[in-house]
């Protein structure tokens, strides 16, 4: 670990520059930059998942309805076979992808967009039933952040069925250019990324919730 | 943007995928989730155990999908991948671990508790815990 | 859904109405009018010279780092003046209101400012120099120098680096807007909680504060995501880890913590005005809110942020010091450890800002052990430093000395943080004013980096250096402020005096506080002095031309090429083979810089998409704050619209051609060569193709 050569080097042999320069790798850097944006989202729902730890108190049901009373885990069990298919239906985009199939890319998209419409309308569904109820964040702490937590995660989904409608758009249009394909591969890690944190919301929010 | 004007699709990135291993690790994150889901709905076990139980799930599902969904491993292209998200774990549980102890910490010493009646009339006394007053909205 | 307001509302202009302009105030109405005149002279300017194009096409729609990063730093110097002010008016309020028979002003009992206008001045004051002055400039010399320091042509992403900029920029917009239009926080600048919650604070200061930081939050995670793929992806071939400079090693421990961060801060903020508009209750003091869950998140955030701020001015300092000792930086790898655990402690004291607030002893002690843990890897960085310049050729130039006296400052601060580490001794010290004057210590350190920094790389960035003389009154006179100001406040802590007074009921600490006001004095006399120093060095940029190699013992890769750095940095792409590669060059006499042939180079296009999506940030703010939904509404759509309508652009980049980079080149080296023989006076200094170090003879360059 020199930090600088004491020996005299010889200015012919020795490699200063880089002729040719050939570019860094435009796809690789992209989607690294897109992971790192995940994982900032993903700080973001730890520190709803440690909000929710705190405000998950009996205290914090305010007199009001107990976990027990706003969650249905057969029902969250639907939602997440919704989700899962969506996310298998992208996986094989992703396959068809690397085969250079426009069609089976663009079913794929098309599937993981109608289980994901299914997920969002399941997860509307009981969020509109609750409503109805009179269960509504403004109830109390331990309201607020499960229907923040919820209705964060779906965002997500409505943002990615509208990435996936420009990817349709853009597929068609441009077909498989550099962009095209880095952000197929950026979606993917997007809605990937949504699964696994839905595995998080439904055992730690749904499941356990019942449990005590 | 393609620099090396090579075909995209070669892309290491893009190459990673495999139809296969994704179906595969659908139906074994549905299995496990439903087994779960099940043991839950049913109470078969004590509270605790189901808790540790479906902690434990989640994070066989979660890891599985890390490894097959997410491709988190140390080739060449996914390292860095990898290499962040490692680094991001500890900062995860250190966000929700540390404050769930403080703030459960905070309850035992400010709050009536009125379904853990043990704590709240023994604790102070047993551990010589001074009855400090709580100080809210005290911070620097 | 929608929270009942107290007060009017309308459809079109939400809570906006003409009493909300604080026109009866004569200091906002001075401001504004001192405001208003200077921008109408600068607009004035700017179309009288007709450099309305150059401005738009060189700045407004650049996406090169460097004038990004220019623009940053011009940012935070104007946020850094406006908080300068707001000190400047606390400290005086703190001065007359003095004791029971002092004078009272312009509706003010006692000074001149009313509990509630000064209340907004130190929220203000936190706010801006934290998250719009010291942030911006730090982000800014991050930009300029990382790429040039780990050999590439501009960042991973420019267009979000210009995205990331008019976000922040939005974020300052919106603060200055607070000063005008309604009114800003008035509960500390991290919030006091439930006292900003929509009861206890109806108007709209507090939405500015929340909408403010959201902004800057935004920026500086793209930001961060942006240099941490610079240094990961975009390394010059050769470069390995062990072989990146210090300040990138610093740089990338730094955006780490902001990446990992902001997102929190995000959070707490976004909950807190999900209480504020939707009613909810997350913060309330009943209802099932806990209050103290505010603290928590945003000290999560809050703590690794003051080390987002701190470890880039170590960087920097990890710079200037081998450069004016003469000497490679002692304990490189030492030093890489240090910052990474800086910045992986800094994840685990958060809870040492309420430690009063009743947690159980063994918390406590867990952070107030964790928190003096920080000063091992700092010790060992002023270690490292103090080494370094042991038996080193100390050269005490500007850089220098405003280094040096960030160790200085670095120590007092660092061992009064120590003591408030200890929890009984934070029991006694919490919320007083000796905690500000540790805290403040800090962050002077950070700006004394800052101005070193700024003088150091200054003939990098703009190709000539800035004036000694007038650059030395200047840290004198500052250094004389800082010392004036912040030992009576230790003293005043220590006495029991607590933070944020608007009105001092003991007559007996007078003499303190007009000590202070001194020093504030002297801080506005400084500011004189380096609004000289620039205006001189500006008239006379002729005669402080440098070569590529300014200081003539510089060490890393941005010194190996042309000051100022042509737009695409480096002619060809350096190929590395030792850590200080610029030093290992000199030392072997193969510092030749000059090519015979050159090769295209791919660069991004400029573009006015980033500009745009700030204004519409801003508007999306403005109508935020006021609760002008359908403004809201159509901006949030317009800022859809327009991502979407830019991912389907194509030309996006172009190739520099081989006669361009050539003109370029031969320009710059023309200019080098008149000012290399100019400056041939000083020491061998500023030669062409990069002084070579004086210890060795030069190798005739071709």
């Amino acid at each position: 670990m020199s930090a600088s050569a004491s020996e005299i080097i010889d200015p012919a042999k020795v490699h200063l520059w880089d002729r040719g320069h050939h570019g860094h790798d435009v796809i690789g850097t992209r989607t690294f930059g897109f992971w790192l944006y995940m994982l900032s989202d993903a700080m973001i729902y730890a520190a709803l998942f440690a909000s929710y730890g705190v405000l998950s108190h009996v205290m914090n049901m305010a007199g009001g309805p107990m976990p027990g009373d706003v969650i249905r885990p057969g029902y969250a069990f639907g939602e997440t076979l919704a989700l899962f298919t969506s996310v298998l239906a992208y996986g094989y985009a992703m396959a068809a992808l690397r085969q250079g199939r426009a069609g089976g890319v663009a079913g794929g998209l098309l599937g993981a967009m109608i289980f994901g419409a299914v997920f969002l309308g399941l997860v509307g569904k009981d969020i509109g039933d609750l409503f109805a109820q009179g269960i509504t964040p403004e109830r109390s702490g331990y309201l607020s952040i499960f229907f923040t937590l919820v209705i964060y995660h779906a965002l997500h989904i409505v943002v990615g069925l509208l990435w996936m409608l420009v990817m349709l758009v853009q597929l068609v249009r441009e077909g498989f250019t550099g962009n095209v394909v880095y952000r197929l591969v950026n979606l993917k890690l997007f809605w990937h990324f949504q699964a696994v944190v839905w595995v998080f919301v439904f055992v730690f929010v749904y499941l356990q919730g019942v449990i005590a | 943007m393609t620099h090396g004007a090579d075909n995209p699709l070669e892309h290491p990135e893009v190459q990673l995928a495999n139809g296969r291993s994704y179906l595969l690790v659908y139906l074994f994150s549905c299995a496990l989730l439903g087994a779960a889901t099940w043991l839950v709905t049913r109470q078969a076990m004590t509270p605790i155990g189901l808790f540790l139980l479906t902690t434990a799930l989640a994070g066989v599902v979660v890891v599985a999908q890390g490894v097959f969904l997410l491709h988190m491993e140390f080739s060449e292209t996914q390292r860095w991948h990898t290499v962040s998200l490692v680094l991001f774990i500890p900062l995860f549980i250190l966000t929700i671990g540390l404050s769930a102890w403080m703030f459960h910490g905070l309850y035992r010493r400010t709050m009536l508790m009125p379904e853990m009646p043990a704590p709240a009339a023994a604790a102070p006394a047993a551990a010589g815990m001074p009855s400090m007053p709580a100080m809210p909205g005290m911070q620097r | 859904m929608l929270v009942n307001l107290q007060g009017p509302w309308s459809p079109l202009l939400g809570r906006l109405a003409v009493s909300q302009i604080p026109y009866e105030n004569p200091i906002l109405v001075g401001t504004f009018v001192l405001v208003v005149a200077l921008g109408m002279a600068i607009l004035g300017a700017v179309t009288y010279y007709g450099k309305w194009g150059y401005l738009w096409r060189e700045w407004l729609t650049t996406v090169d780092h460097k004038k990004i990063g220019i623009m940053y730093i011009l940012v935070g110097l104007v946020m850094l003046l406006r908080g300068f002010v707001d000190a400047a008016m606390i400290r005086s309020q703190q001065a007359m209101a003095v004791g029971p028979d002092s004078a009272g002003y312009l509706g003010a009992l006692h000074g001149y400012l009313t509990p509630f206008h000064f209340g907004q001045i130190y929220t203000a004051h936190g706010v801006i120099m934290i998250l719009f002055a010291a942030t911006p400039i730090l982000v800014g010399i991050m930009n300029i120098i990382v790429p040039l320091q780990v050999g590439a042509r501009d960042m991973a992403y420019p267009y979000l680096n210009a995205v990331g900029l008019w976000l922040t920029t939005a974020g300052a917009a919106l603060v200055m807007t607070a000063l005008f239009i309604g009114d800003f926080a008035h509960a500390g600048w991290f919030g006091n909680l439930p006292l900003n919650e929509l009861p206890y604070s109806p108007g709209v200061g507090v939405d500015y504060w929340i909408w403010a930081f959201q902004l800057s939050s935004v920026g500086t995670t793209l930001g961060g995501i942006n240099l941490i793929a610079t240094i990961v992806k975009m390394r010059a071939p050769g470069m390995t880890w062990m072989r990146l400079p210090m300040f990138t090693w610093a740089s990338l421990s730094a955006n780490i913590i902001s990446l990992t961060s902001f997102p929190v801060l995000t959070v707490s903020l976004a909950l807190l005005s999900l209480d504020r508009y939707l009613g909810t209750h997350f913060y309330t003091a009943g209802m099932g809110g806990n209050l103290m869950l505010y603290n928590d998140l945003f000290w999560i955030w809050g703590h690794p942020e003051v080390y987002f701020v701190i470890l880039p001015a170590f960087g920097m300092l990890s710079e200037i010091i081998p450069v004016f000792s003469e000497k490679t930086l002692f304990g490189y790898t030492g030093m890489v450890l240090a910052s990474f655990g800086i910045a992986g402690v800094s994840w685990g004291v958060w809870l040492h800002h309420f430690f009063t607030m009743g947690s159980a002893p063994d918390v406590n002690a867990f952070y107030s052990v964790s928190t003096m843990l920080v000063g091992i890897p700092t010790g060992v960085k002023v270690f490292n430093w103090l080494f370094t310049m042991y038996r080193g050729r100390l050269r005490f130039e500007l850089p220098m000395i405003w280094a040096c006296a960030a160790l200085f400052f670095l120590l007092v601060g660092g061992m009064t943080g120590m003591m408030n580490a200890f929890t009984t001794n934070d029991y006694m010290v919490h919320n007083s004013v000796f905690v500000v004057a540790h805290f403040h210590l800090m962050l002077l350190l950070i700006v004394y980096a800052i101005f070193g920094a700024v003088n150091f790389w200054f003939p990098k960035v703009f190709g000539f250096k800035l004036n000694e003389r007038w650059g030395k009154w200047f840290f004198w006179l500052f250094t004389a402020g800082t010392a004036t100001v912040f030992i009576p406040m230790f003293t005043l802590g220590f006495m029991g005096m607590t933070r944020r007074l608007d009105y001092i009921p003991y007559a007996q600490w007078q003499p303190l506080l007009d000590a202070e006001m001194a020093g504030i004095v002297l801080y506005s006399l400084s500011a004189v002095y380096l609004v000289a120093q620039l205006y001189v060095s500006l008239r006379d940029r002729a005669l402080n031309r440098v070569g590529a190699d300014a200081w003539g013992t510089s060490r890393s890769l941005e010194w190996a090429t042309p000051s100022p750095v042509p737009f695409y940095n480096f002619a060809y792409i350096p190929h590395v083979n030792a850590r200080d590669e610029w030093a290992w060059r000199k030392e072997n006499g193969i510092a030749q810089l000059r090519h015979d042939r050159y090769e295209g180079i791919h660069m991004p296009k400029n573009t006015g998409v980033p500009l745009v999506l700030g204004a519409l940030s801003l508007v999306l703010a403005f109508a935020l704050v006021w609760r002008m939904w359908w403004l809201a509404a159509l901006c949030l759509a317009g800022i859809v619209i327009l991502v979407i309508m830019r991912s389907f652009a194509k030309d996006t980049d172009y190739i520099v051609s081989p006669e361009e980079v050539k003109r370029v080149e031969d320009a710059l080296w023309a200019g080098t060569h008149a000012r290399g023989t100019e400056a041939e006076g000083g020491r061998g200094r500023g030669a062409v193709g990069g002084g070579l170090s004086p210890a060795h003879s030069p190798s005739a360059p071709k």
